[in-house]
Parts: structure tokens; sequence; C-alpha cells
């Protein structure tokens, strides 16, 4: 197995050069912010102890105002916000270099009402929710949206990204180390935005090579009894297959996430549940139980359709 | 004593008034004082509202996985939050205090046209009961207070919610913009004879530059809410991209109004505190010049930065740049009067009434707030932190530690000028210290929350380490301000009339809503004291060192 | 106004305060269309299919009409001239003239509304019938406002107000009325002579 990085969802261990330049200017940033604080504070704290009226005081002298005492505070903040300017610009360039015109993506991520599509430009994998990344490379992903507006965010691994209906963004994403890292969903997408989670897998590129091979395969068809009724009522009794694609049968709609190696995935439904045997069946059962407003109506499905179903979909590895 | 005369009123400036009395009297009364109490309780109403409505939000909030709320109840609640404390109160507690004191600071006796004036204030509670009546007509609007398009289209937003929004936001739009021109004419053409502009109060100058803001601001919003609805109504395109519209027309548009409006939020606030402090430290204001230029600048500035909101939209290195210097630059101004009022604190005599404490909180927390907008203006930072709760973080620092901070410290300030009495000092002790202990309590650890990777506007989250712990300081600060809030609404209700009696001019102050009684009449003045620098008062009691012989 | 001292109790009183509040509503007002203009030109280059302005309005006859409300804009100073003069019959009937012109132009806008809406040009048909409609109609409804205030001037008038020289009131209406037309232009210059020429 590879060596799973503890899923951790802060700021603060980037792990790709991109993020790093962010947070190199956040700490330049944020030092001088926490500097100002301080003279600020310190000087109203000690203007309140030290001028406190004290009994029998007279009248303190009337000061209007001196004009260079002005010119002193307005320029030494406007000298402030030119450096922090400058450093701005330069941490620009790392943090998200304009891509070349020709370059084509190495990934297409479509946001959806509450799950992300993901198709890689060659060899052509369709995943979802969960993107595997080969290690040590500056990837260009190409971003849009199918609905509304949602935003790409996997912290540690560089910059946010709206995902606009009607306007594709271009981004780059890059991990240096082999891991998962856990994002989601930035901007406010209606019902379900707080379970709009994502998960990079980032492999070493061998690793990532192997993985892709194993994704470009087409799921054989079932044999066991219960996996094949399953695939009946998935492609022809049910409506499953007007919103899902599963590789090499008729399903071939992105309403809903591809399925083709669902069985292989950490979580269900953009990270609102592990993917166990169990959870898969409870969201079969009744997918707006455990995400309402998602998607995916509940079919009321009997217990053993339930097990049909979920049994087909255990095959798709 | 001075030679000046007092200025008489003379009738043309006082208008004949109704003799009603009772309930009907507040109801059709067009006294700018009158009006400007209905303005203050209907923005004390809707804060309990959208206070009652954030603590939802913060138990629901409170653990990880919660239940308390569901997802489209907590949309709904959130929203409601924003826009209501936005719109239905922090603007008409401004306009409320500025509809009071502007008028009484330039020694008129009323507004330009107190009828418009009385209908601001009634088409302002329609259009907040409007928005309200959408939690019984089929749901809230649950769009968030910026209502992106196209979620708040009607594909996406299927209830009436986002209409009430439009329609009740369009209507207090009109309401803004009718009370802008009023109190602009107000400030322009009624001043008092000797009270040239570079004289009056730096409160007003405060509230001359926010309605200008408001003059220009809210055409944007009006339109916008307007293209909105003929999108729901009509099923017209605007902002649906498939079928040629733009999602991102929206955001220019409603951020066009929307950063000016923070700043429409925060300058009469700067006004009060310009205010407060000179009189507590027993000192005039330092730089005034410098203070009214400052704001001047910011107003034009605000109009420049508004795309620093869609750093994350994608709209390419040159704009960003361009918003971003813009937003650095409001540092500089805003710096300027903050290092003025500590001028004016240093080597003063300083009085810390409950008043002066909420300005001296308000220096520290707002400049908190001031400095991670700027860190959003370091636009890389934005990429990371926007839409998280470093965020929500940001804004309640500028918002409450910025305008409720200032206008605690007004409201007891003039507490006793609109009532007659004072409010209790003990009461508002307690009131300040709870304040400032819940809210940095609330909203300090959500810095870090957001920089551990916490996004605004979740129903919930998972059970990350430390998230819940952070949280839950964070629902509990809430309840302490919760406490705090209660005790200043009991603090202003014992005290409208068992308060100690307060006198024309309780605190010495110079400006000349204190020459007169408090509660002032009908007519505001009987006469007016010579005005010839910018403290008639003070110049009324030091004959032997009047403002006027410095030249100011 | 302004940064000089104020003299007296009565200068103040002699302030118009009408005339000032209605140029910053006509500020307000301006900035309103500023953005439903930016708006139409923002999508000016969308529409690649259907309507757009170039197909399916009519330049000659709302050319024709933009001079008669310009002319209204002419009449109404006539008018305000007149009434400064001290000849309130003047004043009466150069009113009724502009109300006449503004008429005529609201009626060729209606005309033009209905025959769109009867070859399927609508709001809801792509993004150009959006942008049109929104922009002509407030700007219609801002004609009608002003028509509306017109026609109370003509009605005080005849109940023979206005016999002094100089009325607040009219010189508010009347500044409103220019704006109306001024705006009309710009709008005009966007939506048709863009398209046109
Ligand atoms: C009262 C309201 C108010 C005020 C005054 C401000 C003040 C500022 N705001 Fe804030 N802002 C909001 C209310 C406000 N904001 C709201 C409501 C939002 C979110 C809307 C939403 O998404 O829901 C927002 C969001 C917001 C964003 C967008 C973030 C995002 O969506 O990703 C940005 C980005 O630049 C920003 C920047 C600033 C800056 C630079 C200031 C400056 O004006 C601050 C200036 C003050 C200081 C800097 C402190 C004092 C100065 C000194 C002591 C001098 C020395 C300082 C230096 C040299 C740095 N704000
Ligand atoms: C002036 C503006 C203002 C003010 C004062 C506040 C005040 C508070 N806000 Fe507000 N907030 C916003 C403006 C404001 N907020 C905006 C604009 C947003 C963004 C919305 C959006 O994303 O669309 C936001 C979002 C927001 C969020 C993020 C929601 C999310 O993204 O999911 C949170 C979460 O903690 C929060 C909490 C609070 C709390 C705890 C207070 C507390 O300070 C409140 C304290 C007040 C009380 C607790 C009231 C006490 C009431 C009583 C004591 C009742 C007495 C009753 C009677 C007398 C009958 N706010
Ligand atoms: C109307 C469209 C629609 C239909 C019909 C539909 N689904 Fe879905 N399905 C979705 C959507 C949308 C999601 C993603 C939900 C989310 O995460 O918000 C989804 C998610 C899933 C998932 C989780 C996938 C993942 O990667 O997390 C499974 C498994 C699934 N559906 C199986 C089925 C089965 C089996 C059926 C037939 C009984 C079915 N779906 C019918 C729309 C549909
Ligand atoms: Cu998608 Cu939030
Ligand atoms: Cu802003």
């Amino acid at each position: 197995m590879q060596n799973v990085a503890m899923p951790t969802t802060r700021l603060f261990s980037p792990d790709s050069p991109q993020a790093g330049a962010i947070n190199h200017l956040f700490l330049i940033v944020g030092v001088i912010m926490i500097l100002i604080l301080a003279l600020v504070t310190f000087l109203v704290f000690y203007a309140a102890f030290r001028y406190r009226r004290r009994p029998g005081e007279g009248e303190p002298p009337q000061l209007f105002g001196k004009k260079n005492v002005e010119i002193g505070w307005t320029v030494a903040p406007i000298l402030l916000v030119i450096f922090i300017f400058v450093i701005t610009l330069r941490t620009m360039h790392r943090a998200d270099p304009a891509p070349a015109a020709d370059d084509p993506p190495f990934l297409v991520v479509t946001a959806h009402q509450w799950w992300w599509e993901a198709q890689y430009a060659e060899p052509h994998v369709i995943t979802a929710n969960e993107i595997h990344i080969p290690t040590g490379k500056p990837l260009l992903v190409e971003l849009k949206s199918a609905d509304v507006i949602h935003d790409w965010w996997v912290p540690q691994l560089g910059r946010k990204m709206d995902a606009i209906p009607g306007h594709p963004n271009d981004f780059w994403i890059q991990a240096d180390t082999p891991g998962t890292y856990l994002g989601r969903c930035a901007e406010y997408c209606g019902a379900e935005h707080a379970w709009m989670r994502i998960r990079v897998i980032a492999q070493p590129q061998a690793q990532f090579a192997q993985w892709e091979q194993h994704q470009l395969e087409v799921p054989a068809k079932p044999r066991a009894e219960e996996a094949a009724q399953g695939e009946k009522l998935f492609q022809k009794q049910l409506t499953c297959a007007s919103c899902h694609r599963v590789a090499g049968t008729p399903a071939k709609a992105d309403i809903g996430p591809d399925l083709t190696h669902v069985a292989s995935r950490e979580t269900l439904a953009a990270g609102r549940l592990k993917n166990t045997s169990a959870n898969l069946r409870k969201w079969l059962a009744n997918p707006q139980a455990i995400k309402p407003g998602a998607n995916m109506p509940n079919f009321q499905l009997t217990e053993n359709q339930v097990d049909d179903l979920a049994a087909y979909l255990e095959t798709l590895k | 004593m001075s030679d000046a005369p007092y200025i008489p009123v003379t009738p043309s400036l006082t208008l004949p008034r109704d003799r009603v009395t009772g309930a009907l009297a507040w109801i059709s009364t067009v006294d700018h004082k009158k009006i400007g109490i209905m303005y203050l309780v209907t923005s004390l109403v809707f804060f309990c509202l959208g206070g009652i409505e954030a603590l939802l939000m913060r138990i629901q909030l409170a653990q990880p996985n919660s239940t308390f709320l569901s997802p489209t109840a907590f949309n709904q609640v959130f929203t409601m939050h924003g826009t209501t404390m936005i719109f239905l109160f922090a603007m008409p507690v401004l306009v409320g205090t500025a509809n009071y004191l502007a008028p009484l600071m330039i020694g008129a006796s009323d507004v330009a046209f107190p009828r418009v004036n009385a209908l601001s204030l009634w088409l302002l509670v329609f259009g907040g009961l409007l928005l309200y009546f959408s939690f019984i007509a089929g749901g809230a609007p649950a769009a968030g207070w910026f209502s992106y398009a196209p979620l708040s289209e009607k594909a996406y937003s299927l209830s009436k919610g986002v209409d009430y929004y439009c329609v009740g936001l369009i209507i207090l739009g009109i309401a803004s913009i009718f009370a802008a021109i009023n109190l602009l004419v107000t400030i322009i053409h009624l001043r008092v004879p000797g009270l040239t502009i570079r004289r009056v109060p730096l409160f007003v100058w405060m509230v001359l530059v926010t309605q200008i803001l408001i003059l220009l601001a809210f055409p944007a919003l009006n339109a916008s809410l307007v293209m909105l609805f003929i999108d729901r109504t009509l099923h017209a395109h605007f902002f649906i991209p498939v079928s040629g519209g733009s999602a991102i027309l929206w955001q220019h548009f409603f951020w066009a109004f929307g950063h000016p409006e923070v700043y429409i939020l925060i300058l009469p606030a700067f006004g009060v505190i310009s205010e407060v402090i000179p009189v507590f430290s027993g000192k005039v204001i330092y730089g005034y010049e410098f203070v009214a230029a400052s704001t001047v600048a910011i107003g034009v500035l605000s109009f420049l930065v508004w795309a620093h909101h869609m750093f994350a939209v994608g709209l390419g290195h040159g704009v960003d740049t361009m918003f971003a210097a813009g937003s650095l630059l409001i540092a500089v101004p805003t710096g300027v009067k903050i290092f003025n009022w500590i001028a004016t604190m240093w080597q003063g005599t300083i009085r810390f009434t409950t008043s002066m404490l909420f300005a001296v909180g308000f220096l520290v927390m707002f400049t908190i707030g001031g400095l991670s907008g700027v860190s959003f203006a370091a636009f890389p930072i934005d990429w990371q932190v926007t839409d998280t709760y470093y965020l929500v973080a940001h804004i309640h620092y500028v918002l409450f530690g910025g305008t409720v901070f200032a206008m605690f410290a007004g409201v007891y300030y003039w507490f006793p000028k609109w009532s007659g009495h004072m409010l209790s000092e003990r009461l508002g002790k307690w009131h300040f210290w709870l304040i400032l202990v819940g809210f940095n309590m609330t909203f300090m650890v959500q810095h870090f929350l957001g920089l551990m990777g916490m996004t605004r506007r979740v129903f919930t989250y998972p059970n990350l380490p430390d998230w819940g712990l952070l949280n839950m300081i964070s629902t509990t600060g809430a309840f302490l301000m919760g406490i705090a809030v209660a005790i200043f609404i009991w603090n202003v209700w014992t005290s409208v009339s068992g308060g100690e009696p307060a006198g024309d001019n309780p605190w010495n102050a110079w400006t000349l809503e204190w020459a007169t009684t408090s509660p002032p009449p009908e007519h505001n003045f009987d006469r007016v004291p010579p005005v010839r620098s910018r403290r008639p008062i003070w110049d009324l009691e030091h004959p032997e060192n009047p403002d006027w012989k410095h030249g100011h | 106004m302004g940064t000089e001292s104020i003299q007296s109790v009565e200068q103040i009183a002699a302030y118009d305060h009408n005339k000032l509040a209605m140029i910053l509503f006509i500020i307000s007002e301006g900035t309103f269309f500023v953005f439903l203009i930016i708006a139409y030109v923002y999508f000016h280059s969308v529409t690649k299919t259907g309507p757009t302005a170039a197909n399916s309005l009519d330049l000659v006859k709302t050319s024709i009409f933009t001079v008669l409300l310009l002319a209204s804009s002419f009449t109404m100073w006539r008018a305000e001239k007149s009434l400064r003069q001290g000849r309130p019959n003047g004043f009466r009937n150069w009113l009724i003239v502009t109300i006449v012109l503004g008429a005529a132009f609201l009626y060729d806008q209606g005309k033009g509304y209905f025959h769109l809406y009867h070859d399927n040009v609508t709001m809801s048909r792509n993004i150009f019938g959006t942008t049109f409609f929104t922009l002509t109609g407030f700007h219609g409804f801002h004609v009608l406002l002003g028509l509306i205030a017109l026609c109370v001037l003509l009605g005080l008038t005849l109940a023979g107000d206005f016999k002094t020289s100089h009325s607040s009131a009219v010189e508010t209406v009347t500044l409103y009325w220019h704006f109306v037309d001024w705006v009309w232009v710009v709008i005009f210059s966007v939506i048709y002579l863009w398209a046109f020429l």
C-alpha cells in the first residue's frame, strides 16, 4: 500500500510549490499584521492607562493636530502596502503560473450539484469525487460547472478556483508526497454544499499508471446470481442508467457520478459516507435520508432490490 | 461672553405640527427625532431576530454532524441572518442615528423633507416585513446574502424566497435612496448660519459621505435585483449562462453595490467614534481635516475595489492586481483615522464611561478586522482563505467589532439626549465586558477554523481534530453575547423613564445637539448659540480660549 | 452651499430644496440606467441566433420619434422660459406641446413592443430580448412618470396656479424631463445607432 498521509485539512502543511508560495506570503503578511496590531493595541492601552482622568485634574491642552505627524502616519502605511503589493505580485506568479495558451489540461473537472466529475485527457479515464494524480509535477486542471457556481479547494495542493457555468477556468495542482489530501467545494452551491467534498489521492507515477490502467478496464458481466439480478435492475428495470454511467454498458449518463469502478472508491456521495457494504445499502435504500436534497431520488426499493443492486455495484471494482 | 448673538430660529424653518397624541402621534409623525427613534427601535428588533438566527446557527455548529437544523433550514437561517443584519439592522441603525442627530448637529429644526422622511421609514419597515413574510410563504431565501446567480435563479431556487428577497430589498433600496437625498439636502441647505462645511461635526461629515455612497451604490443593487426578478418571473436570461446570460455579471453588479455598502456601514460608525473619543478625552479631535479628508478618500476608493470579492473567479491576473492595489490603498486613509483617534486620547483626561469603553474597544477590534481584510487584498492569500471561517471572522470583526461597538458607544453617549435619562453605568459595564469576552470567543477562534479548512455556509462538518472544540468555544461566546444584549435591552427598558435625569449636556460635550434640552423640543431649538468654530459650546464655556481664536 | 460661510437665516430659506433633491435623484437614477446599459452592452455580442437589434428593430421610425422626444425637451425649455418671462399662457401652450410629444413617443414605443411581441420577440426569447425590453421598458416607465408629472403641472396651470414667474415645481419637473430625454439619447445610440451604423 501507498503511504497514506494523515488526511489533514490544514493550510499550514503545503505539499506543492504553489501552495507553499501562498503560505510564505501569508507568513510575511501575517507577521506584518501582528506587528501593526501590537503597535495599535499598545498605543491604545498606553493612552488608556497613562491619560486616565485623575481626580482634581484640570482641562488638558487642546491640540488641533500637526501636519508633519499626519504626513508621517500616512506615508509609513503607504510604504508598507507598497511592500505588500510587491510580494503579492511575486507570489501570484509562483502560486498561479499562467499556462501557455496551448497547454492541454491533464484533467477536466466538472462540478455538479454536490459531486465532482473528473475526466482525464489521455488516456480518457472518467471517475468521480476521488481524484488520483501522479506526484511531483504540476498538472493543469480545467474546471467547469454543470449547474451553479462551485469552488475547488484542496488547501495543501494550491489555490482555490471557482467552477462557473459558462466560464471554464484553468489552474495548477501538484502534490509532492504521496498521500490522500482532503478538499471541498468552497462556494456555497445549495442544500448539500457541506457535503461536496474532494479527495485527491497522490501516487508515484508507476502506481498512478497502474491505477489508470485499472480504470480503463471494462467491468466484467457479473456471474453471481444476486449481482446479475442487480445488473438487470440497474440497466433495465430501474432508471439508474438514465443518470449514471458504467463503462461497457448502455448506461452512459452523467447526471450522477460514474459508477464504473465505484467499489474501488474510499467514500460514497462526495465524502458523505465511508464506502462500506452497509453504507452502500443505506445510500441505495434512501439517499435523501443521507444527503437531503441530493439529486438522486429515493426509489423506495425493497430490501431485496437493495441487496441485488449492492451486490452488483460491489462487483464494479 | 462671546460677542456674537444667539441665532433666533425663524418660523419659516419650523413646520406646523399636528396635535395628536399616543401611538398615533408616532405613526403619523414627521418629526425627524421620532422617526429617528423608530428607526432605532426597528433596527433593535431586527438585531434580535438576526441574533436569534445566529444563535440557531451556532447551536447547529456547536458539534460535528449535528442534526438540530436540516440543511434547508440552516441555509435559510444563514441567508436571513446576513440579509437582516446588513439591511435591517446595520443600515437602519445608522440611518436612524443620522436622522435624529444630523439636523440637531447643524442647528436645523428638521430635515428638508419631513414627509419623505416618514415615507422612507415606513418603506423600510414594510420591506423588512415582506422579507420576513417569506418564512410563512413557502420558505425564506436560501441563496446567501449576496444571492449568487445562477443558484438564485428559478431553476435552482424554486421557492418564492428569492422573490421576496428581490422585492423586499428593492423597497429597502428605494427607501435608502430617498433617505439619502433627504439627508444630503438637509446637510447642504439647512446648516445654521456660521456652520460652514469645514466646521460641521465629523459625524455629519461621515453621514454626508455615506449618503453620497448610498446615492451611487444602491442603484447598482436595485438594477441587479430588478434583473434577477425579471429572470425569475418573466423567464429572462440575464444571469443564466445556458441561455446566453452570465453568472459573472451578477457578481460584478452585486459587488459594485456590495463593497461601497460595507463602507456605508462603517463610515457613520467612524463618525460616532469621532464624536465620542474627543468628548471623553477632554480634547478637541486631533487632525479634523485629515479625518474628514480620509473619509472622502475612502469613499472614492470604495468604488474601485469591488472585484476583491471575486479573486477566486478567475478574472485573470491583471484584474486581480488592479483590485488588489485599490484594496490595499484603503488601509491608508483608514489608518489615518485610527491614528488620529489615538492621538486625540493622547495627553487627554480620559473618562471611562461605558460609551468610551466601547469606543476604545472599537479601536482594537476594528483594527483586527481591518488587518485581516488587508490579508485578503494580498490576493494569493485570498485564494486560500476566501469563503472560509477566516472570512466570517473578518466580517464580524469589522461589522460587529466596528459598526456594532461604535453603535453601542453612540447609544450610551446619546441616549441621555434621546430620552432625557441616563443609562445605568453599572449595567453598561456588565454589557461591555460580556460583549468583549463573548465577541472574541465567538469570532477569534473562527480565524483558526478557517485556516484549518472550515468553509463558510456549511450546515455541518465532519469530526476532524479540534474542530468540535473550537466550534463549541465559538457557540459559547455567542451565548455570552446574547446575555450581554439582553442586559443592554434591560438597561434601555428600565432607563427610558427610570434613569437618572440627564440635563441638557451631561457629558460636557461641545456640539450643537447638546445646546438644547434633553429630549429636544419638537422644533429642536428655541435659539441656537452662535457658531464661530467647530465647538460652539466650548466657545461659550471658554470665552478666554475659544476655538475660533485658533482659526478652527 | 459649498464651503463659503452661510450668511443668514434668510439665505437658508431661499435655497430651493426641491431642485437640489431632483438633481440628486437624477444622479441616482442615472446610475441605475448606467447599469442597465452596461448589461445591454455586455451581452451585445453574445446573441448569435434569433432576434437581434439589427434584424428586428425599426431604425427609421424610432429615429423620428427620438427627434420628437428631443423636441419635447426644447418645448419644455420654452415653457419654463415663458413662465419666467411672466407669460403663463405661453407656458401652458408649450407644456401641452411637450405632453403631446412625450405621449407620441410612448405611443410609438408601445406600438413597437406590440409588433415585436407579434413576431415572438420577447423578454424570454433570448438575451437580446431580455436586455432590450428591460432597458427600453425602464426608460418608458420613466417617460410615463414624467408625463404624469407634466399633466399634474398642466392641471395646476388650468386651475390657475403659477401666476408668479418662479415655480420650484416647474423647474424641478423640467429637470426631470430633460433627464428622461437625454438618457434616451444614450440608449438610442447604444441600441439603434450601434446596431445599424
Ligand atoms: C464594515 C464593513 C467592512 C469593512 C470596514 C471592511 C474593510 C476591509 N475589507 Fe472587508 N468585507 C466585509 C466588510 C467590511 N470590510 C464583508 C461583509 C465581506 C464579506 C462579504 C461576503 O462574502 O459575505 C468582506 C470581504 C472582504 C474581502 C473579500 C474576501 C473574499 O470574499 O474572499 C476583501 C478582499 O480584499 C476585503 C478587504 C477589506 C479591506 C482591505 C478592508 C479595509 O478597509 C480595512 C482597512 C483597515 C485597516 C487596515 C486597519 C487600520 C489601519 C491601520 C492601523 C494602518 C496600518 C495598516 C496597514 C499598513 C496595513 N473584505
Ligand atoms: C452587522 C452585521 C452582523 C452582525 C451584528 C452579526 C452577528 C453575529 N453573527 Fe453574523 N453574519 C453577518 C453579519 C452579521 N453577523 C453576515 C453578513 C454573514 C454572512 C451571511 C451569508 O453568508 O450569507 C454572517 C454570517 C455568520 C455566520 C456564518 C454562517 C455560515 O457561513 O454558515 C456565523 C456563524 O457563526 C455568524 C454568527 C454571528 C453571531 C454569533 C453573531 C452575534 O454577534 C449575534 C449576537 C446577538 C444576539 C445573540 C441577539 C441576542 C438576542 C436576544 C438577547 C434576544 C432578546 C429577545 C427579546 C428582547 C425578545 N454570522
Ligand atoms: C435522477 C438521477 C439519478 C438516478 C435515477 C439514480 N441516481 Fe444514483 N446518483 C445520482 C446523483 C446526482 C448522485 C450523486 C449524489 C451526491 O453525491 O450528491 C448519485 C450517487 C449515486 C451513488 C454514489 C456514487 C459515488 O461515487 O459516491 C451510487 C452508488 C448510486 N448513485 C447508485 C444508483 C443506483 C443503483 C440507482 C438506481 C436505483 C441510481 N443511482 C439512480 C443521480 C441518480
Ligand atoms: Cu459545490 Cu459548494
Ligand atoms: Cu469589499
